[in-house]
């Protein structure tokens, strides 16, 4: 299989030679010389360009502007296309403002990178986003790992139905990474509770937490959490409310109701709130969950988690085995015990007792963009293309072999876990593959052996979990594009704070006032523009689509 | 006397007066140029940028030049009103102005007995400790502050919170609860700024005349009479400067500490002006929108400073202009 495995990688690796020298004579000589290139896609005079990095602030990690990954780039982008190129870096938890207020000032890399179509849009209209549709026309040909790793549907995705502009690139969503449910598996043993397979069961569990605090922490059984959740409680409660979601709630209902990202308007919500309202008031809750943000947390959840404090928790798919020797996953094995674990659990079907994760379309991922001070968008195409090569994909998710990564006899990379000037700031370098989201290997087999693999000093059985949780439940939201929705521009952080406020204050509030705040202030969020921004939808899906409820 | 008067412009004061300044310039050249240093500042970010102000007139566009920008609708006026239609930016004006006046009345007062306080103390070490001690807080920024706060202050695990159930009664959401966060916001307020604003005071308590404290004793007077009749009447004028500067303020006041102080629950009172422009301004691109809330703001700031001067003026002080 190793050998099978390698063979197959070299085979790739020439294959993607070949159309990148047959597509690049295809590119008109005429479009080769406007644009300065020679015939094998290289500048005659060196270019400079300048490329978004977040900034994850890792303990143990390198600089993420200075390391090995960017120098393969470097290196590899000075020699294929006589492109020197920097990375600025953006702090990844505040991208959104930090790219906006560069954008503003007038200094945003060359290359940009956002989660933020709002913002896209906003600085596209005044002007200050290059619309990358008449070079992407001109030098197709010379882009083929771009459309090869990425494809012409997420290419073109954001390209405006009336007037043409395209203002960004779709990075492909390999792995519709979604939250995971966990629960503390040795606690289950301890107790001798089976893995829940219900809401019912699961709030069975939490009480049993909470009621055996002593058996389980001993002198420290007040500082038991048994369900944690903090500030960004949308992002959290995600399981729960596509549990909650009518089986039958159609595309159309899915993007009027869709501008909020943490599906706060979705006809689930208030019951998924008054779900946790109702643990919250049965002691099973963080009680300070809602006097922290995103600026004020710092570690203080996480250490919580190491510290063993928690029965179950809703986060990231992967979240208590990322980081490798500092994971929660490491840190409970050293704090608590060889047993003590996190596994990843499902227990929330629907109402036709199958479970459903309703996942973001492949198209929801990284928004790549170049601003108006983009001086070199042709090579920063080509910088996009590069980064999109397999060979070099494949060096930034597993770096060196023997160092960072094993081929393993099954064909599964397995991760070595490093420190220092090797180690990724972020799993598998996704933040360096920016057209990329997710490990990019030719088949779904090795790809399960190689995620069980990804995670250092972690049993594969745990990763093998929570991949088939994704794998297995989640429903790919079919995308929708129908320009721009001018209602939601501006408006964004103002109704995300609202939101978040409403959420703290209904799940913190005693049982009988929940309704009251509740529908007080989504009648108040309606109102500062989310009215606006539904009203808006239902007119542009009919414009559309017309009466259709579902498109595919 | 008349052939005086018309005698033509003055022209030897003026000449004596520029000589006097040059040579006063030549002589202290070194404090004129360190003078350049806020000059500068003021200049490139207080004046210079005074052009942009139009942007709250114009459409929202930051890329184009301002004089290339369409004006906006309305005949100019689109973000006004749409300000004003904005329920967040009416509440975040209530609560600018309740913050700011409960600053004012609980906070303003502090350092003014603090610093008599301090002026009574007969030990100069444990004064100088005292006021040395007292100024700490000032050095230390809002994001650290709010860090001892929820120490002392969260629910589950402050220290005030601990040992209020360790006496047997529950715990109290200082922070959480939105009336008792305007006073733990107000409290720290006056922790933070009470011993740095002691310092005005103690320098013009310095400068009252000793011998207006001996006719005072030679009267009778005992230390609070000393501190009533010498004392405070010497300050007002100090007071009411600083007391004009506090209200030409009361409708704006700092972002660093009421955006650091804020969370979910206490939104309804904590959103003010700064961080309503803060959130659709800078997070939400809303340039022309910001720009137009600021400059309500600056505008009522400066009826306030123009009409407390006055009030000064009126009670028989010398105010600000």
């Amino acid at each position: 299989m190793k050998r099978f495995l390698s063979l197959a990688l070299v085979a790739i690796m020439l294959l993607a030679l070949i159309p990148a020298v047959s597509l690049a004579e295809a590119v008109s000589a005429e479009n080769l010389a406007k644009y300065g290139l020679d015939e094998t896609l290289k500048f005659a005079e060196t270019r400079k360009i300048t490329v978004e990095i977040y900034d994850r602030s890792v303990d143990d990690g390198p600089q993420p502007d200075d390391n090995m990954y960017v120098d393969f780039i470097k290196k590899g982008m000075l020699e294929k296309h006589n492109v020197e190129v920097e990375f600025v870096r953006v702090p990844r938890w505040t991208e959104g403002t930090d790219i906006a207020n560069l954008l503003a000032a007038g200094s945003a890399p060359d290359i940009c990178i956002t989660y933020s179509m709002d913002v896209v849009n906003t600085y596209g209209q005044m002007g200050g986003v290059t619309d990358l549709a008449p070079f992407i026309t001109d030098l197709e040909a010379a882009l083929p790992n771009l459309f090869g790793t990425v494809g012409t549907e997420l290419i073109w995705w954001n390209k405006d139905p009336i007037d043409g502009h395209l203002w960004c690139v779709e990075a492909n969503r390999i792995d519709s990474w979604q939250q995971n449910t966990f629960v503390r598996e040795d606690w289950l043993a301890k107790l001798g509770l089976s893995v829940p397979t219900t809401l019912q069961e699961f709030e069975d569990v939490l009480v049993a937490f909470r009621d055996n605090a002593e058996l389980l922490l001993g002198t420290e059984a007040a500082k038991l959490i048994p369900f944690m959740f903090s500030y960004d409680v949308g992002f959290r409660w995600q399981p729960i409310l596509d549990s909650l979601t009518p089986d039958t709630f159609t595309d159309r209902e899915r993007f009027i109701y869709g501008s909020d990202d943490r599906k706060f308007l979705w006809p689930a919500a208030k019951e998924t709130a008054r779900v946790l309202n109702k643990w919250y008031n049965m002691g099973l809750c963080w009680n300070d969950f809602a006097l922290y943000d995103a600026t004020t947390i710092g570690t203080l959840e996480d250490d919580q988690l190491k510290a063993g404090y928690v029965g179950a928790f809703v986060h990231n798919s992967d979240y208590p085995y990322r980081n490798g020797t500092d994971s929660i996953h490491n840190a409970l094995k050293r704090i608590i015990g060889e047993d003590a674990a996190f596994v990843s659990v499902n227990p929330f079907p629907n109402e036709t007792g199958e479970v459903v994760r309703y996942a973001p379309a492949k198209a929801s991922d990284r928004k790549i963009f170049f601003p108006y001070t983009n001086d070199e968008p042709v090579a920063s195409l080509l910088y996009l293309d590069w980064i999109s090569t397999f060979e070099n994909t494949y060096f930034l998710q597993y770096g060196e072999e023997g160092v960072t990564h094993e081929v393993q006899e099954n064909g599964g990379i397995k991760t070595i876990g490093v420190s220092g000037a090797k180690k990724m700031n972020s799993v598998n370098n996704i933040d360096y593959t920016i057209t990329i989201n997710g490990q990019n290997l030719p088949d779904p087999e090795t790809k399960i052996n190689s995620l069980a693999l990804s995670y250092d000093n972690t049993d594969p059985r745990y990763v093998e979990l929570f991949v088939h949780h994704y794998l297995d439940y989640d429903r790919l939201m079919v995308p929708v594009n129908v320009g721009i929705i001018e209602a939601q521009e501006g408006i964004g952080a103002e109704l995300e704070s609202k939101r978040n406020a409403i959420l703290g204050k209904s799940i913190s509030a005693p049982v009988d006032q929940f309704d009251a705040i509740w529908d007080s202030g989504v009648a108040d969020y309606l109102q500062s523009g989310g009215q606006a921004i539904i009203d808006e939808r239902i007119a542009k899906w009919t414009q559309f689509y017309g009466d259709v409820d579902f498109l595919q | 006397m008349q052939a005086v008067a018309r005698r033509p412009a003055g022209t030897l004061e003026k000449k004596i007066l520029a000589k006097s300044v040059l040579t006063r310039m030549k002589r202290y050249w070194v404090l004129y140029v360190m003078l350049l240093l806020p000059i500068a500042y003021f200049v490139i970010f207080r004046y210079l940028p005074m052009p942009y102000m139009a942007q709250a007139f114009k459409q929202n566009n930051i890329i184009k030049p301002i004089w290339e920008v369409p004006w906006a609708k309305n005949n100019g006026l689109e973000f006004f009103i749409k300000a004003f239609a904005n329920q967040s930016f009416l509440n975040a004006i209530r609560n600018t102005v309740v913050l700011n006046v409960l600053d004012l009345v609980m906070g303003f007062p502090a350092p003014i007995i603090l610093a008599i306080i301090l002026n009574e103390l007969r030990f100069p070490k444990f004064k100088r400790l005292t006021q040395t001690i007292a100024y700490v807080p000032h050095f230390l920024s809002w994001v650290i502050i709010y860090g001892l706060a929820m120490r002392l202050f969260a629910p589950t695990d402050g220290l005030v919170n601990i040992l209020l159930n360790r006496a047997g009664a529950a715990s109290i959401n200082f922070l959480g609860t939105p009336i008792l966060w305007i006073f733990t916001y107000v409290f720290l307020g006056i922790w933070q700024s009470i011993g740095w604003n002691t310092i005005i005071y103690l320098a013009a308590i310095t400068n009252i005349n000793p011998e207006l404290y001996e006719a005072a004793r030679v009267d009778g007077a005992k230390r609070m009479r000393e501190i009533w009749h010498v004392t405070l009447p010497c300050l007002r004028p100090t007071i009411i400067v600083l007391l004009v500067l506090s209200l030409g303020n009361i409708m704006g006041g700092g972002f660093e500490r009421p955006f650091v102080m804020r969370n979910q629950l206490v939104d309804s009172v904590s959103d003010v002006i700064s961080v309503f422009v803060y959130r659709n301004g800078i997070q939400g691109s809303q340039f022309s929108l910001s720009t137009a809330v600021g400059l309500f703001q600056s505008v009522i700031n400066v009826i306030f400073l123009v009409g407390a001067n006055m009030f000064a003026k009126r009670i028989g002080e010398r105010g600000l202009m």
